[in-house]
């Protein structure tokens, strides 16, 4: 076991609060686990040093932090600094709560295989627990911000419920100022035709360690659209899953991530067809530049009783540099004899179809390689639903990648 | 056979595709303004034509020459022969989602004005020009705003095309099959756009299949263009007499060019 884990162990063994049961339950099961090595499939291509080297510390005091500010958009702002909760807003549109309590839900829509996730369990001091009652549509979007200044340690838990008919728009923002250490862990009760809007923002990139999770649980006739964008860093790694309790519900899942480098980036995304008459849809596009490193793992499973299933699972690649890896693995497992699947992976240059196009309008070649490959990623940026997040990111990630040719 | 006054002169061109030779001693000379149409059967070398001239990948010229005002058009770069004002519009323009059209578009004119010497346009001028196009062609603004074709109908995408063609301001224009899959109002539409650019100064290859096209677009001369050489050439009657009689012609009679031999 690794010296980092017993730490928090023992850390845990000291925190007392409402969430003892459950706590207790996660720590049990942590006690027992195996670190995870090379040999362990789930991090096969994501080795821990970055977490056992890390020297990141829980502080006492913190130095106050503000979210980045994005135009057009006022939110209703959760605000974690080194993993205490340090603001609320201030008033909340009727409907929608935000308590420090204990909820039934923690820990239950989170699978327990997720090693960081049982580290959250224990470690993440203020669970805050965002309810929207039932058939109230919130309009002002909630941002979820997990900001650590440099060098320190931080574990927050966020766990949203959605009520029947009820609709939501969330984003999970991270800034972490340099050698910071966090996991962050969510999740979602998506209720009978409910509909939540996702975001989560993982632009952090340095030396900051990042790993975390949102998870999903949805209900007859519930809606979900998520977006997930990263960028790679000494360790950032993000599972998802996706479980449908209720038939009829669907699920859009578009994620990109875009690393320079010797960045690592990874994503684990898991949806479990347990019942019939749900469609998941999912979208993940990366670049890999330098000698980054991307990992990929898409699961679908659809259960035997899952009939009339549809779903999609696409990761296309484009590799900036022969020292750039990407590991991508989808999988599917159908044990239903009703569905329409199809899933696919691509690891590919950029097409030469589009390429000619654009130079036989006086394009340079250069210029048009460079249009291409921003053009591959910002098309699921322009289906974010939310057009003033997709303003925001864009630029962002266009300098970024202006930044990556240069090199 | 060429002057001064030619804008491009084709001379004995022979061009394969994956080593089976597709264009087999093709002459042409245009002059500026004139209206071009090159007719013929599937599988003639109506497309590859326009392929080699922008010069596509995998197409390879085997021997001939092409100029462009005077210029080898065979030795530059595909963007530098645009720049040099060539123009293609596609018969299967490409979708490009996550460009914009309007991005690409300003891309494509300031690479070219920058070619020439010229300033680049502020956006705001070329936001102007470019709703200016779009009305020409009977296109929504909110066009420019979509990814390059994407989800485009086959008939905005060829009005796309001819939007290009109006903002570039090219020298020569090579229309392929730009009828394919209209319907007669949309065929109306890019010939207008078309029409509205001929000028003393301009050419234009119209490639089709068929005659229709050039009840709208009234060509200059017409050519039959067969196993990759023309071999009849006359004024624009002889697009009707071809809409008659069709290609069949073609196999029973010995050509001209071995009626010459």
């Amino acid at each position: 076991m690794s010296e980092w884990l017993q730490q928090a162990i023992a850390r845990a063994d000291s925190i007392q609060d409402g969430f003892e049961d459950q706590r207790a339950t996660s720590l049990a099961l942590l006690k027992d686990i195996k670190w995870p090595t090379r040999k362990t499939e789930a991090w096969k291509y994501t080795p821990l040093r970055a977490v056992e080297r890390s020297k990141a510390i829980f502080k006492e005091e913190s130095p106050e932090l503000e979210p980045v500010a994005v135009e057009g958009l006022e939110f209703l702002e959760l605000t974690f600094v080194d993993g205490q909760l340090v603001s609320l807003p201030e008033e909340l549109p009727e409907g929608l709560s935000i308590e420090m309590q204990e909820s039934s839900l923690f820990a239950t829509i989170k699978p327990e295989r997720h090693v960081f996730g049982l580290v959250n369990d224990v470690l993440a001091a203020d669970v805050a627990v965002v309810t929207v009652a039932e058939g109230v549509a919130v309009e002002q979007m909630l941002r979820i911000n997990n900001l650590l200044s440099n060098g320190a340690q931080g574990h927050i838990r966020v766990v949203v419920d959605l009520k029947a008919g009820s609709s939501l728009k969330v984003v999970e923002n991270a800034e972490g100022q340099g050698a910071s250490l966090t996991t962050a862990f969510t999740e979602y009760q998506i209720g009978v035709e409910a509909n939540l809007e996702h975001y989560r923002f993982a632009l952090q990139s340095g030396d900051n360690v990042a790993v975390g999770g949102s998870h999903f649980k949805l209900f007859e006739n519930a809606v979900m659209n998520s977006s997930i964008i990263g960028f790679g860093s000494d360790l950032q790694r993000i599972d998802t899953d996706i479980v449908y309790a209720g038939e009829k519900a669907n699920a859009k899942l578009n994620a990109i991530y875009l690393l320079d480098g010797k960045e690592l980036f990874d994503l684990h995304a898991n949806v479990e067809h347990a019942v019939p008459n749900c469609t998941t849809e999912e979208n993940i596009r990366g670049i890999a530049g330098d000698s980054s490193r991307a990992v990929f793992n898409g699961r679908i499973h659809i259960h035997r009783d899952a009939q009339k299933t549809l779903a999609e699972l696409n990761n296309r690649n484009l590799l900036m540099s022969n020292k750039a890896e990407i590991n991508t693995k989808p999988e599917l497992e159908i044990y239903a004899d009703d569905v329409r699947c199809a899933h696919g992976a691509t690891i590919a240059q950029i097409d030469k179809q589009a390429l000619y196009y654009l130079q036989t309008r006086g394009v340079s070649r250069s210029q048009a390689q460079l249009m291409l490959s921003f053009g591959f990623i910002n098309e699921l940026i322009d289906q974010m639903p939310t057009v003033e997040l997709a303003d925001w990111v864009r630029p962002i990630i266009r300098d970024r990648f202006a930044q990556m040719e240069v090199k | 056979m060429s002057n001064e006054n030619t804008l491009l002169s084709i001379k004995d061109l022979h061009a394969s595709v994956e080593e089976k030779n597709i264009l087999k001693g093709l002459n042409l000379d245009i002059k500026p303004g004139e209206v071009h149409a090159i007719m013929g059967p599937n599988g003639a070398g109506k497309s590859t034509t326009g392929y080699v001239l922008s010069g596509r990948d995998g197409y390879e010229v085997d021997s001939g020459s092409v100029t462009l005002d005077g210029e080898d058009l065979l030795e530059m770069e595909v963007e530098d022969r645009a720049r040099a004002g060539l123009f293609l519009a596609f018969q299967y323009p490409v979708e490009i989602p996550g460009v914009s059209n309007l991005e690409f578009l300003k891309v494509a004119v300031d690479s070219q004005r920058e070619a020439r010497g010229e300033e680049a346009l502020t956006s705001a001028e070329f936001l102007k020009m470019a709703k200016e196009a779009c009305k020409q062609v009977n296109l929504p603004v909110s066009f420019l705003k979509r990814g390059v074709n994407e989800g485009f109908s086959g008939g905005e995408k060829k009005r796309n095309e001819i939007m290009q063609m109006m903002l570039l301001q090219p020298k020569l224009c090579i229309l392929d099959e730009t009828d394919s899959g209209l319907d007669i109002d949309a065929m109306q539409v890019v010939a207008n756009g078309v029409n509205s650019q001929r000028s003393p100064e301009r050419s234009f290859i119209v490639v089709t299949h068929y005659q229709r096209l050039l009840d709208y677009i009234k060509p200059d001369f017409v050519h039959v263009l067969a196993d990759g050489k023309i071999v009849k050439s006359g004024d624009a009657s002889l697009a009707k007499e071809l809409e008659e009689q069709g290609y069949a012609w073609l196999q029973t009679e010995p050509t001209e060019d071995e009626l010459e031999d």
